[in-house]
């Protein structure tokens, strides 16, 4: 696409939205889904880190509503074979970029797609929202709960479109449950199933925690692949001797980058508790573990980990391996219970259910938010607070205690040494994006 | 690593230096040395009192510990890792402030000795978790004049408008009003929504402001502004929303529809009915309706009344969707009238009342909608009992042309007449009979399922069996064997990979060997990867080493061609249970002692030619001989030879718990040996639970079962080998396990020669467990391991043969 165009259209971008209206609508009435889209209305996006996620089959697209302009990773390999896979497959050629600030600064760039690992994702949609994009992050939202704390407000103050990408609360049979998210929603929103609830998430209820995402210790360091910029893959995180299971695929075992299986699957899981729980505003004010003792690198495994709210709703994640014994309910009230495949105490359930109006409508179309500017369905907002359950789960078991916490000032209670995980040092000059 | 470490403990132990002593006299190195033997510690209050030692002898327990860190090129850290950190979090724990300073002084002198980098670099982390958190830096809100200042300057700039509303909340606490209004007129929709969906205040006040300048916007900009009043569902300015259902604005209007879906409020549902109809938004207005928030069964059963075409389908879509049973009346008028929609939201809403016209409805269905009408006579049988169900259904059956299509009410009623019925019209070759067995929620259907899915290669009808299987049999191995044979005769891919997942929850060297088998199946060889893999790491016993790990192999193979992370891990878990895989029993001789007295070897684990009966249920495996077989006449193995007097001497091992078996002596074959024999010696892993409360003493491990009871003795853990020895002279039977003698005794006097009752009656007093035991004084019989269930091995087994004349008793 032609740079000055495209620039021109950005800095008039107003005025020439209101002109296409028109014409836009007269082709709607034409053609269903392949009408044309005239390219000044085409959203486009740049992905950052096409080694995993962003090389799947779900997100390395491109087509007339969106189109796929540019590709970053400091890996050369991953880089120059998703190149040539877009050529190929998808028939376009985008920008290369081996450094993810010029992603986010191109100004042919709507959407920044941040794929990369966790330790990354704070970092870079600051960056992307103070540059005025808008922002499609991988789970989880962030590695820390100040990282959060931060993206949040930078998107909000620069008018940016955020979506944390897991959908289990708007869409899709989410795991054990055996139906979507909506029909429990409906059920806990009418309070059949009474209050406070116990929601268990575990092998037992239909959740597998994967366990294999566990590091390695003693790790012996290796030389650096020529293809890879190590130094630049670290980035924020402290430097360790290069060894290649810190990094592509299973990089999800070391503290540095991400909270193993917690931090992989637990936003995934906890995110649509925390939405039919109605607790999008709110933070549980504790988190209790039963762990063996971690190592300070490599992840290790956990028995349960209970958060509480302050009305006493618990969240409690079990182990694998350390499952409850017998018929566990998914989610218990002093009312009724829910077991895997949506089996109930309430006789009659669907009934009941159906009778029931459906959840209030969320936006989850993103590029019809980011065309209307309209809040994506799990965003910044909810999307921190999902974030911070899994964080303070992270906190707590790397500490090997029990941790209390604060909504107000989202700190925890007394115990200083956690609060230095909400917000940690980060190398070089990294610390300066998080803004 | 075990083996470096002690030479560690070791080069401490030895070091002259003294240092502090604990309460318990151990000195620094020596509390170390201990604690990191425990790591990393299981559970957290053994770790807790680990730390305590730990910090009790700092800073010199951290010097030391530090001091055994390596260049992780050179060596292993990861114990003395473990103990740091869990030293450094002890120490930084509210309460622990007492040991705070000198485990830090530790750390700080660890650091000023360190001379590399990485291991500095640990270290200073760890300290670093003792610092103060320095409150976040929060920029000082800026004056009011300079936030109205970037305010006006951002004019034209997206982002940077958007940013000055950011600064005037922050300077102001939040954005005063003209500004939102003046944001919510901007040209640019980012500004828009920016300044409504962030700082635009949720009152009816504002709201109000809004409207009146509503007519002036453009026309996304009044989608903007609806959206927003749908969103803080803003009641006050329903009318106003109501209004753009006239627009011919489609954007405006499917907004508005949304956002007094949002609102409700009679106004709005009677509005939202009214927009049913329209051809463009009708499906809108249905979808706003199904999150309206309050009851609509009074709002449609009145709309019903008069509504038609488009609008009344989408009434009845609601009927049934709502449960609004009171419109069920005409939801059937319109259903017999073959409306689908009402068809549909019948099999919501049916009643009881209303089976007989469904029925007739489902009988004379077209094709298109027979579904349909089932799922709606389905849901009219729901209210009643399965016995009520099978007789409605066979009456309607009766005065019905299409008979089959009554099969799937007849398989909701899961009686066992509904299985014969379906059973006879299966055998008879109704595919609908096949499928209405599959639904039916009954264990008896599976032998009909099998004999169709195998003698007709019916895949939905093998599909259904592996189904019931898979929820009806409950003992493992024949729901393996079932699995096996399913998938032999599976010639559908997605059947066939179900069955690779499921076989993992039967882990037997049969599951095993048929996921193998699919392994070069490129269709499922994944599926298999996953099963062997699992099977392996949950079956240790019953597999064949080499094979084994030859078949995993494979599997790392398969895992290797995809190469995900995933596989990665595959791969590994692959690895460790091929590098763990223990060595098989050796191939025994007889010691010199044995073969001067006379022994001969009956199984030294290369072969069971000396042996006869089921040798399948007997497999040789790793030398050993691994038990599957069952109870039963056929489920024995026997000696080629027959015994009177004898010394029987083998080995065994439980591998699973629970697991049951026994040496049958003097017996005749096929038959039941603790009554047909002269007695059976019980093998029995008794201390499993599922015996605890009911096991009779002369069912204990070493009994002559149903005779006399043995000293009840503690079994080695599982899959290590004990020693037993049967020694049968005359009447006299010793049994004696690892040396022990745990029974002792003349069958004959313990029952006083009565092995069956003398006044032929049902309970013979004279024995244990008041049976007859015709076969007690049997001169003479093979001997042989009785089966009852899978899980027990034996090796090394072998025989004197004391002959018949032996009458004293054989000298040890």
């Amino acid at each position: 696409m032609d740079k000055s165009r495209r620039s021109f259209l950005k800095k008039t971008g107003a005025g020439v939205a209101l002109f296409t209206v028109a014409p836009r609508t007269a082709f709607g009435k034409m053609g269903g889904d392949n009408s044309y889209i005239a390219p000044s209305d085409q959203l486009t996006r740049g992905i950052i880190g096409v080694g995993g996620i962003g090389n799947s089959s779900s997100h390395f697209v491109s087509d007339q509503h969106c189109r796929l302009v540019a590709l970053c990773d400091v890996d050369s390999e991953h880089l120059e074979n998703t190149f040539a896979k877009a050529k190929d497959r998808l028939g376009v050629t985008p920008r290369k970029y081996h450094d993810w600030r010029d992603l986010v600064h191109d100004p042919d760039v709507d959407i920044v797609h941040i794929a990369t690992p966790p330790h990354w994702h704070g970092i870079m949609a600051c960056e992307a929202a103070n540059a005025g994009k808008d922002i499609f992050c991988e789970k989880p939202m962030t590695r820390t709960i100040g990282e959060g704390k931060r993206v949040k407000e930078a998107v909000k103050r620069n008018g940016s479109i955020f979506r944390l990408n897991t959908w289990f609360r708007f869409k899709d049979t989410f795991y054990g449950l055996g139906t979507t998210v909506e029909p429990l929603k409906k059920l806990v929103a009418s309070g059949a199933l009474g209050w406070p609830l116990t929601v268990r998430i575990s092998g037992a209820t239909g959740f597998t925690w994967k366990f294999y995402w566990t590091g390695k210790e003693n790790l012996v360091p290796e030389p650096v692949p020529a293809c890879l910029d190590y130094d630049m893959w670290l980035g924020p995180a402290p430097f360790k001797p290069y060894n290649r299971h810190r990094t592509h695929a299973t990089f999800r075992g070391y503290w540095d980058y991400d909270g193993g299986g917690l931090g992989d699957m637990g936003q995934h899981y906890i995110d649509p508790v925390q939405y039919l729980l109605g607790k999008d505003d709110e933070f549980p004010v504790k988190v209790e573990i039963d762990a063996p003792q971690q190592h300070p690198d490599a992840i290790g495994i956990w028995r349960s980990i209970t958060y509480t709210y302050a009305d006493g709703c618990k969240i409690i994640l079990e182990g694998e391996g350390f499952e409850s014994k017998g018929k566990v309910p998914y989610i218990e009230g002093p009312l009724g219970k829910v077991f895997k495949g949506f089996e109930c105490t309430i006789p009659d359930v669907m009934d009941l259910i159906n009778s029931l109006p459906d959840p209030e409508p969320t936006n989850t179309d993103f590029l019809d938010c980011v065309r209307t500017r309209r809040r994506f369905s799990l965003n910044e907002d909810n999307g921190y607070h999902s974030a911070t359950i899994v964080n303070m789960g992270v906190c707590a078991l790397r500490l090997g205690r029990n941790l209390e916490f604060d909504p107000v000032t989202q700190q925890f209670i007394g115990d200083p040494a956690a609060n230095l995980l909400i917000d940690q040092p980060m190398r070089g000059e990294w610390g300066n994006y998080l803004k | 690593m075990k083996k470096a470490f002690s030479i560690i403990v070791c080069a401490l132990a030895l070091s002259l230096s003294v240092f502090a002593q604990d309460s318990r006299g151990r000195s620094t190195d020596t509390i170390v040395g201990d604690v990191l033997a425990r790591m990393p510690e299981a559970l957290a209050s053994d770790l807790q009192s680990d730390m305590l030692d730990l910090a009790a002898a700092a800073p010199e327990s951290v010097v030391k510990l530090a001091a055994m860190l390596v260049d992780p090129s050179e060596g292993e850290n990861s114990r003395v890792e473990y103990a740091l950190n869990g030293l450094a979090n002890f120490a930084n724990a509210p309460g622990n402030e007492q040991y705070r300073a000198k485990v830090i002084e530790g750390f700080d002198k660890a650091i000023a000795n360190g001379s590399n980098e990485v291991i500095t670099a640990f270290l200073k982390t760890l300290r670093a978790s003792f610092e103060e958190p320095v409150p976040e830096e929060v920029a000082p809100a800026p004056s009011k004049a300079a936030a109205r200042l970037a305010f006006n300057e951002s004019k034209g700039d997206a982002r940077a408008r958007c940013e000055a509303l950011y600064g005037l909340e922050q300077a102001y606490g939040s954005v005063p009003e003209s500004f939102v209004l003046a944001s919510v007129a901007d040209p640019s929709r980012k500004v828009r929504g920016t300044a409504l969906r962030r700082y635009a205040p949720a009152t009816d006040d504002f709201a109000t402001k809004l409207a009146r300048k509503f007519k002036r916007m453009s026309p996304e900009a009044k989608v903007d502004v609806v959206n927003w009043l749908g969103d803080n569902h803003i009641a006050s300015q329903l009318q106003l929303i109501l209004s753009c259902f006239a627009s011919s604005d489609d954007a405006l209007c499917s907004s508005a529809i949304e956002a007094a879906g949002k609102i409700g409020g009679d106004d709005a549902a009677d509005a939202l009915i009214g927009m049913l109809g329209n051809n463009k938004l009708g499906d809108k207005a249905l979808k706003a309706l199904m999150s309206y928030p309050a009851p609509l069964g009074e709002k449609v059963e009145a709309a019903m009344q008069d509504a038609t075409g488009e609008k009344l389908e989408k009434l009845a879509q609601i009927a049934g969707s709502k449960n609004l049973v009171n419109c069920a009346d005409k939801v059937l008028e319109m259903a017999a009238g073959g409306s689908e929609a009402a068809l549909k939201a019948l099999g919501n809403i049916a009643r009881e009342d209303d089976a007989p016209a469904i029925a007739k409805l489902l009988d004379q269905a077209p094709e298109g909608s027979i579904d349909l009408c089932a799922k709606a006579f389905d849901k009219a049988l729901s209210h009643f009992t399965p016995n009520t169900i099978y007789a409605t259904v066979m009456g309607c059956m009766d005065n019905s042309v299409n008979k089959e299509r009554f099969y799937p009410a007849l398989a909701s009623s899961g009686i066992d007449a509904a299985v014969s019925e379906l059973s006879s019209a299966a055998k008879k070759g109704s595919k609908a009979a096949v499928k209405a067995l599959g639904n039916t929620a009954n264990p008896k259907v599976i032998p009909t399922l099998k004999e169709i899915a195998f003698s007709e290669h019916d895949m939905d009808a093998l599909s259904d069996y592996v189904r019931k299987i898979n929820i009806y049999e409950t003992n493992g191995d024949k729901k393996c064997d079932a699995l096996a044979l399913a998938l032999e005769e599976s010639t559908d891919v997605e059947l066939s990979k179900r069955i690779l997942k499921l076989l993992p929850n039967t882990p037997t060297s049969k599951a095993f060997y048929v996921a193998a088998s699919k392994l070069g199946d490129s269709k499922c060889k994944f599926q298999a990867a996953d099963a062997v893999r699992q099977i392996a790491s949950k079956c240790k016993d019953d597999l064949d080493i080499s094979k084994r790990n030859e078949v995993l192999n494979e599997a790392i193979a398969v895992y290797q061609s995809r190469g995900g992370a995933d596989d990665g891990y595959a791969v590994d878990e692959i690895k460790k249970l091929i590098a763990e895989s223990r060595e098989p029993s050796p191939i025994f001789t007889l010691s010199k002692e044995e073969a001067a007295q006379g022994f001969e070897m009956l199984f030294d684990g290369t072969s069971l030619s000396k042996w006869t009966g089921n040798t399948e249920g007997y497999r040789i495996t790793n030398n050993e001989i691994y038990v599957t077989a069952g109870y039963g006449s056929g489920g024995n193995l026997y000696t080629q030879k027959e015994y009177r007097d004898f010394v029987f001497r083998f080995e065994f091992s439980f591998v699973r718990p629970g697991a049951n078996n026994g040496v049958g002596v003097r017996t005749p074959q096929g038959v039941d040996a603790a009554y047909d024999g002269m007695c059976e010696v019980q093998i029995l892993d008794h201390d499993n639970p599922i015996y605890a409360g009911w096991l009779q003493p002369w069912q204990v491990h070493g009994s002559v079962y149903g005779i006399v009871p043995a000293k009840r003795i503690a079994h080695k853990a599982p899959g290590e080998w004990s020693e037993e020895e049967i020694r049968v002279v005359g009447d006299h039977v010793t049994v004696t396990v690892n040396g022990e003698v745990i029974a002792d005794c003349d069958i004959r006097e313990a029952c006083q020669g009565h092995n069956v009752s003398p006044d032929a009656n049902v309970k013979n007093p004279y024995t244990a467990d008041h049976k007859d035991h015709p076969g007690m004084f049997n001169e003479k019989g093979y001997v042989g391991f009785l089966g009852h269930g899978p899980g027990v091995k034996f090796r090394n087994v072998r025989i004197l043969d004391l002959g018949e004349k032996s009458k004293k008793k054989f000298a040890r």
